[in-house]
This record gives C-alpha cells, sequence and structure tokens, in this order.
C-alpha cells in the first residue's frame, strides 16, 4: 500500500481521541468489558465515534471535527455521559490517567479483531505491555506541505505537552518515578521518537517510499512517532500526551495545541532546522522523568529553562491566538494547574500518599473521569 | 453442640476422639488436595471437582457425612460457607440492581421461576405441597461455593462472571428468607400463635442484621489500619467472620445470613474498594477444600435410591425455570443471548448453601424436611461433579477465561 493522497481539512480544525480504561467497581483493576460496551454504545446518539482497542479493558472515544475549544468540550462531554451511562449498567467505570497503577499485563486479554491479532502476534509482550492509554490531537491542515512545517514546529513545544499531560506515575504496583511512564512503554517500539525531517510532502513521500521498499512499514500506521502526519484526514497528530484525568483538561490539551498551532502558522515565530532536534531526546526524557520540574533546553538559543517557566511563558506567547480562537477557558485550566497543585500526576501521588491503596487511587481517579469530585 | 448431638455419627464419634479425628481429617484433606492436583495435572477442570470426588470416595466407603451436617461436618461448612458468602457479598452492588432494572426483574425471575418449576414439578409426581415447596425453596440457591471457587481458579472476569456472583447472592438472600417464611407457615399451620412466630422471625433476622453490621464495622475498621491483601493481615480477617458465626450459631441466627448481609453492608455503606486475598488466602482454601469434600460426602445408596426420580425432575424444572428467566430477561438486562446462555448454566450448581439449608431445617422441623432431605441431598449428588464442569464450559462460552488458567492473582 502506497501513501494516499493528503485529504483538504478545515485549518486548524480540531479532533479528540482519547483512550480509556474499563475498570471494575470491586478492586478497579482493568475489567475486560471493552465489547459490552461497543454493544450498549450501539444505536446512541454521540457526536463523534465510539472503537475498540487492541486490550479488551481500553475503549477509544473521539471527537468529531470541531472548530474551537468549546465545541470538542461539549461533545467530549456528551460521549462521556454515554459511555457512563452504559458502564453504569455493566457495573463497570470509566477512568483516565495514562497507565492504569496496578494491572499486570500477562492478564490483559487481546480484543477480538484481526488486526489486533495480527499485532500481538508480531509485537508478543509488547502489545500487551502497551496497555496504555493516551490522548490524540488532530489539527487541520490547508495542506501537505504545511502539515510538516507544522509538524517540526510543534516538535519544539513537545516536552511542554508531556509535561502538562502527564498522568501516567504508577506501573505495576509501583511509583516509578517518572511523571509520564506510559511514553516509556512508547519508546519500547521501533518507529517511536520523532518524524524524518522533511519539510516537503514530496521529500515525506520519498522517504515513506524507501521505508516501504525495506518492508519495515506497509502503512503510516506502523509509525509509532510522538507527531505524525494523517494523510486520510489531511491532519497532523499530536500523540504524546496521556489521557488525562478529565474532559476538561483534554478539551483545554486540545485548546493549547491549537493555540500553538495558529501562533506558528500566523507568526512563523522560528526557522525550522534539522538541529532543532538535538536536544529533542533530552527535553523529552526531562518532561516524562520530572514533569513541569524538569529542565527544558532551547533548541535556538540553548538555554537552560524550567519546564514550568517555559510553559507558562509559552501561554504568554500564544495569549492572542487563544482570544482569536476562544480557548482561554482551556488555557486558563492548565495555567491554574501549573500555578497550582501541578499536573495529573501529581495528583494521582498525593492521594496515593493520603490513601495508601492503589485501587481507592484509581476509584477517586474515575469519580473524576465520570465527572464527581471525589 | 446441636439437639441431635447424640446421634452416633462417624463424625462425632471422631470429635469425641481427637487424636483419631485429627487423623482422618487430615487424612481427607491429603486426600482431597492429591486428587484436586490430579485433576488440575491430568485435565481442564476446575479443582474443586478433585475434592468433591475425594468425598464422593469416602461416602461410598462409608465415611459419609452424617445428615443432618453436625459436629466437625458442620463447623467446617458453616465457616467455610462463611468466608464465601462474607466474600462474596462484599462484592455486590446494590446499586447496579437499581441502574439496571432488567438485572433486578432477572434476579426475582430466576429465584421464582426456578422455585415454581421445581414446585410444579414435584406436584406432578404426587409429592405433598408442603414437600414441594421445602424442595423448591431449597432448589432457589445457586452455589457461593462452586461459583466462587471456579471463577477464582479459571481467573474468569466479565458479565457473566459479575452477575453470577450477583445473582447467586440475591437468591441466597432470597431463599434463606423464605425458608424462615415456610417454617413459619410450618409451625402456624400446627399452632396458632402468628404473633409470637412473627416475633421469633423478626427477630433472628434483625438480630441477623445486627450481628451482620457489627462485623462489617469491625472489618472496615481493621481494613483502614492494616493492609489486608497481607496474607498476616487477613488472618485477623478470617478470625473476625469465624466470631461472627460464631456468635451466630449461639444466637440461634442464621449462620447463611450473617455472614452474607455483613459482606453486603461492607460493600454497600463504604465507597472504598476492599481488596483480601480471594477465600481470604490459604487458611481460607483449607477450609473450602473441606467443604468441598463434605458436601461431595453428604450421599449415600440409600439417600440415592430414595430421591431418585423426584431428584431428577427437580434438577431438570430448577434448571429450566431458571434458565428461562434469564434468557427471556437476558436484553432488558443489557447481555448478549450468548452471555445470557452462559449465565443460566452457572446458575445450575446446587451445592453447599442448599445443604446447610436442609440442615438446619432437619434440626428446626424435622417432619417438614424428613420428605424432603432424600430428594435434595440425591439433587446434590446429581450436581456436585456436573455442576463445576457446567460452570467452568459456561464462563469458557463466554469467553471470561483468560489465557493462562493459573494466571497471577491480582491482589499483590
Amino acid at each position: 500500500m502506497s501513501l494516499e493522497a493528503f485529504a483538504r481539512s478545515g485549518e486548524l480544525s480540531l479532533g479528540v481521541e482519547l483512550e480509556l480504561q474499563i475498570v471494575n467497581s470491586h478492586d478497579h483493576d482493568l475489567a475486560p468489558a471493552a465489547a459490552d460496551l461497543m454493544r450498549l454504545m450501539k444505536g446512541r446518539r454521540i457526536p463523534g465515534e465510539v472503537k475498540p482497542e487492541i486490550t479488551r479493558s481500553m475503549i477509544e472515544m473521539s471527537t468529531g471535527i470541531c472548530s474551537h475549544h468549546a465545541q470538542a468540550l461539549s461533545e467530549l462531554r456528551e460521549i462521556r455521559d454515554a459511555l457512563v451511562d452504559s458502564a453504569d449498567q455493566l457495573d463497570v467505570r470509566l477512568c483516565g490517567g495514562g497507565t492504569h497503577p496496578f494491572q499486570h499485563w500477562p492478564q490483559q486479554r487481546i480484543f477480538e479483531a484481526p488486526r489486533f491479532h495480527e499485532l500481538s502476534a508480531l509485537y508478543g509482550y509488547l502489545s500487551k505491555q502497551f496497555t496504555v492509554f493516551g490522548q490524540h490531537v488532530h489539527i487541520g491542515c490547508p495542506s501537505a506541505d504545511e502539515a510538516l512545517v507544522l509538524l517540526h514546529g510543534i516538535s519544539r513545544y513537545i516536552p511542554h505537552l508531556i509535561a502538562l499531560a502527564a498522568s501516567s506515575p504508577f506501573v505495576q504496583g509501583e511509583d516509578t518515578g517518572f511523571h509520564s511512564a506510559r511514553l516509556n512503554s512508547v519508546f519500547a517500539f521501533p518507529l517511536s521518537g520523532n518524524a524524518p525531517f522533511v519539510t516537503t510532502w514530496q521529500d515525506f513521500e520519498t522517504y515513506f517510499e524507501k521505508m516501504r521498499r525495506t518492508g519495515v512499514v506497509k502503512s503510516m500506521k506502523d509509525f509509532y512517532w510522538d507527531i505524525r502526519p494523517k494523510p486520510e484526514f489531511g491532519t497532523i497528530e499530536v500523540r504524546v500526551l496521556d489521557t488525562p484525568l478529565t474532559v476538561e483538561k483534554a478539551a483545554a490539551l486540545a485548546a493549547y495545541i491549537q493555540c500553538l498551532a495558529r501562533w506558528i502558522r500566523v507568526e512563523k515565530p522560528f526557522q525550522l532546522d534539522r538541529d532543532d532536534y538535538l536536544p529533542y531526546t533530552y527535553n523529552r526524557f526531562q518532561a516524562c522523568r520530572f514533569g513541569l520540574d524538569g529542565t527544558y533546553v532551547d533548541p535556538g538559543s540553548g538555554e537552560h529553562r524550567v519546564l514550568r517557566d517555559e510553559v507558562l511563558a509559552s501561554f504568554e506567547r500564544v495569549g492572542w491566538h487563544a482570544a482569536e480562537l476562544q480557548a482561554e477557558a482551556g488555557l486558563q485550566l492548565l495555567r491554574r494547574e501549573v500555578q497550582g497543585d501541578g499536573n495529573d500526576a501529581a495528583w494521582l501521588r498525593e492521594v496515593e500518599a493520603r490513601e495508601h491503596l492503589l485501587p481507592e487511587v484509581v476509584r477517586q481517579a474515575s469519580q473524576r473521569w465520570h465527572g464527581k469530585t471525589p | 453442640m446441636s439437639p441431635d448431638g447424640f446421634m452416633a455419627t462417624r463424625w462425632l464419634a471422631i470429635l469425641a476422639h481427637p487424636p483419631e479425628a485429627l487423623f482422618v481429617i487430615t487424612a481427607m484433606l491429603v486426600a482431597g488436595a492429591l486428587a484436586g492436583e490430579f485433576i488440575a495435572r491430568t485435565t481442564r477442570l476446575p479443582r474443586l471437582v478433585g475434592y468433591t470426588a475425594a468425598g464422593c470416595v469416602a461416602a461410598a466407603v462409608g465415611l459419609g457425612a452424617p445428615q443432618p451436617l453436625s459436629g466437625a461436618a458442620r463447623v467446617l461448612v458453616d465457616l467455610a460457607m462463611a468466608l464465601l458468602l462474607f466474600e462474596i457479598g462484599s462484592r455486590v452492588h446494590l446499586r447496579w440492581l437499581r441502574r439496571n432494572p432488567g438485572l433486578l426483574a432477572t434476579s426475582l425471575a430466576e429465584a421464582l421461576l426456578g422455585a415454581l418449576a421445581v414446585a410444579a414439578a414435584l406436584l406432578a409426581l404426587d409429592q405433598s405441597p408442603a414437600t414441594a415447596a421445602t424442595c423448591a425453596i431449597l432448589a432457589m440457591p445457586a452455589s457461593a461455593a462452586v461459583a466462587g471457587r471456579v471463577a477464582l481458579e479459571l481467573g474468569a472476569e466479565g458479565q457473566v462472571t459479575q452477575r453470577m456472583a450477583l445473582l447467586t447472592a440475591m437468591n441466597t438472600l432470597y431463599a434463606v428468607l423464605a425458608l424462615s417464611v415456610l417454617r413459619l407457615w410450618w409451625v402456624t399451620g400446627q399452632e396458632p400463635h402468628v404473633l409470637a412466630a412473627l416475633t421469633v422471625l423478626a427477630q433472628s433476622f434483625f438480630g441477623s442484621l445486627l450481628l451482620a453490621a457489627v462485623l462489617a464495622g469491625a472489618v472496615a475498621l481493621a481494613a483502614r489500619r492494616l493492609d489486608l491483601r497481607d496474607e498476616n493481615a487477613v488472618l485477623l480477617l478470617l478470625g473476625l467472620v469465624v466470631l461472627a458465626v460464631m456468635a451466630a450459631r449461639w444466637l440461634q441466627l442464621s449462620t447463611l445470613l450473617v455472614p452474607l448481609l455483613a459482606g453486603l453492608l461492607l460493600r454497600n455503606t463504604t465507597e472504598r474498594p476492599w481488596v483480601w486475598p480471594r477465600h481470604f488466602g490459604t487458611a481460607g482454601g483449607v477450609l473450602v477444600l473441606m467443604l468441598f469434600i463434605i458436601v461431595g460426602a453428604s450421599w449415600s445408596p440409600q439417600v440415592l435410591v430414595a430421591g431418585g426420580i423426584a431428584a431428577l425432575a427437580l434438577v431438570a424444572a430448577r434448571g429450566l425455570g431458571k434458565a428461562a428467566a434469564v434468557l427471556v430477561l437476558s436484553r432488558w438486562s443489557r447481555c448478549s443471548l450468548r452471555q445470557g446462555l452462559a449465565l443460566s448454566i452457572t446458575l445450575t450448581p446446587l451445592s453447599a448453601t442448599a445443604l446447610v439449608m436442609l440442615s438446619d431445617l432437619m434440626q428446626a422441623a424435622p417432619q417438614l424436611a424428613g420428605t424432603a432431605a432424600p430428594i435434595v441431598l440425591t439433587s446434590i449428588a446429581l450436581l456436585e461433579l456436573v455442576g463445576p464442569i457446567a460452570v467452568q464450559l459456561a464462563l469458557r462460552f463466554a469467553g471470561e477465561v483468560g489465557d493462562s488458567p493459573r494466571r497471577r492473582r491480582q491482589e499483590s
């Protein structure tokens, strides 16, 4: 299969996908109820879509094409409410968070679908260990070339996004010390990391064709890059976010990305350079490990800054665009978190320190996902 | 310990001679454990089939458990059932019944329809109305022991497993209450002291509720201070449940109702997840093993002959009644037809719950229990090996059994 043509999409249009945990109501371990939830969701009218994921304890929800923050938020809420109502009838709960804090991967079961079984056969335990939950944000691009330019521009803000969204401190019952341990699972896959530095679609097609000839990839789906073009939708897809603990946060993160995209497109604030990627993995690691307290190396000046300050500064930079995109409420939510209690990983650690029981941490997190304050 | 403690049974004789008692009990334990391992190694069946088979063999060579259960056998069964019922209760959210009215309807319908079918079948076979009613109520509960143990061994998870626990907890509750009403009716039918009898009933129910609340409170208190996932801390939990059951026996309250209500209260009055090793770890596992041996040993050739056709009719009518209710309501209760079919099969086993209820009835109202006893005991014997195998097949059929049957437990 060769690379498909880059579809047309509304410039700066927005789409949000969220991978969710399905947990039982007893000890809040992952529950294999995806097929049941899918059955109950059939026939319900929702704005976006609900799909199964690779293991039976995951489900993915996605909005339709939205133009701004408020629309994305209202769609997310509507789908969330429908899912929660279905889950209630099955006595299971839904939960955000990039990892399940104490699930054991050997217990995960692969969802009954040929593609998932093929992936499972190829990646073995990785596919089960890949029981991690992310948020993907699509940004519409007017053309394929502009999509690649935007992709490399937003790459500078990957650490910001990781630190803001991080919600996976616990894995297999242990505190990993990381804010986003989920991304460590993603790195294990071949073809993860950053997309090659090409800025025209023609060059990208050449690259893809070479990769395809090696037999390493068949389609864009085989790339697990942090940001990848999605020709089918005419978008770029940001994939580094952990699924947050609330739909409000998910909408806010999407709005922040939309603001960054507009700022980069309209103001063209920096020149793209292959060397931008020199500190990339270092910055990414710092954000995963230390969250907002991590160090950020500016790819342009080489200056070292605390990520928290750098994130707050970026809110100022895109302020005007937030007003234009009606995204201020979203940025306000993020600003409050950065200046207040920190990201979702910090919240999860705080609950664990208070309760000393990971099932109780999951219960309180799922309360937040369900739209109730625990 | 019990009014008929003078029965010259082997078990009591064993109790009177402690060293011999210990030897026989330990020998049974070893035999059961060996049979369980043998079954697990050579077949894909759950170990409890082996435990039960060991009991069956014991009964065949004349080491059957006395009926009504008494002495050490009764104590072991009470303790094991208490653990299983407390646990099953503690996993049931009554809120689920409110959020899913189809499920509430399923619960009421399967209990009622199963009982009515049994009563109708026995009446058709010219049994007396009293016998038919007694058998109908004793056949109402599904087996908490089989359901809990098979699900645990297979690591089963999913809607069928979850609904099996819910329906089992509920029909056990209905059955114990219905049996009290039947006893009341029986007593007042003979002596016209309705009010006095009602008072006795209310006393026993609210007494059970009160004792259950004390147990639930104590467990919640312990769980907040100790990590119950630890095998040592769980011994305290085990001790609390055992203490409550002993108190229940002493106060002549239902040893089934108290732990079940305590589990339900614990789950439904607090939000915090309570996690402890399934079946209270190794200590509870030993009790559960003994339970299956004793249930397996609860038959004799004479009983089988006496039960005969009536028992076959009971088993068939019960299965059909329960299955019809579950299947008809499966759509409304939001499960697929396949899941409904699997669920109705998981309700088939008739086991220790019925045995304990029968024992209580044999002691409290011997005439009422007299004709029902062989029918119920034969039914239990018919289902004790088939039941667990059917549950296993049903859970596999529903796709709720993981890849590895000996998966690690989740509580760590």
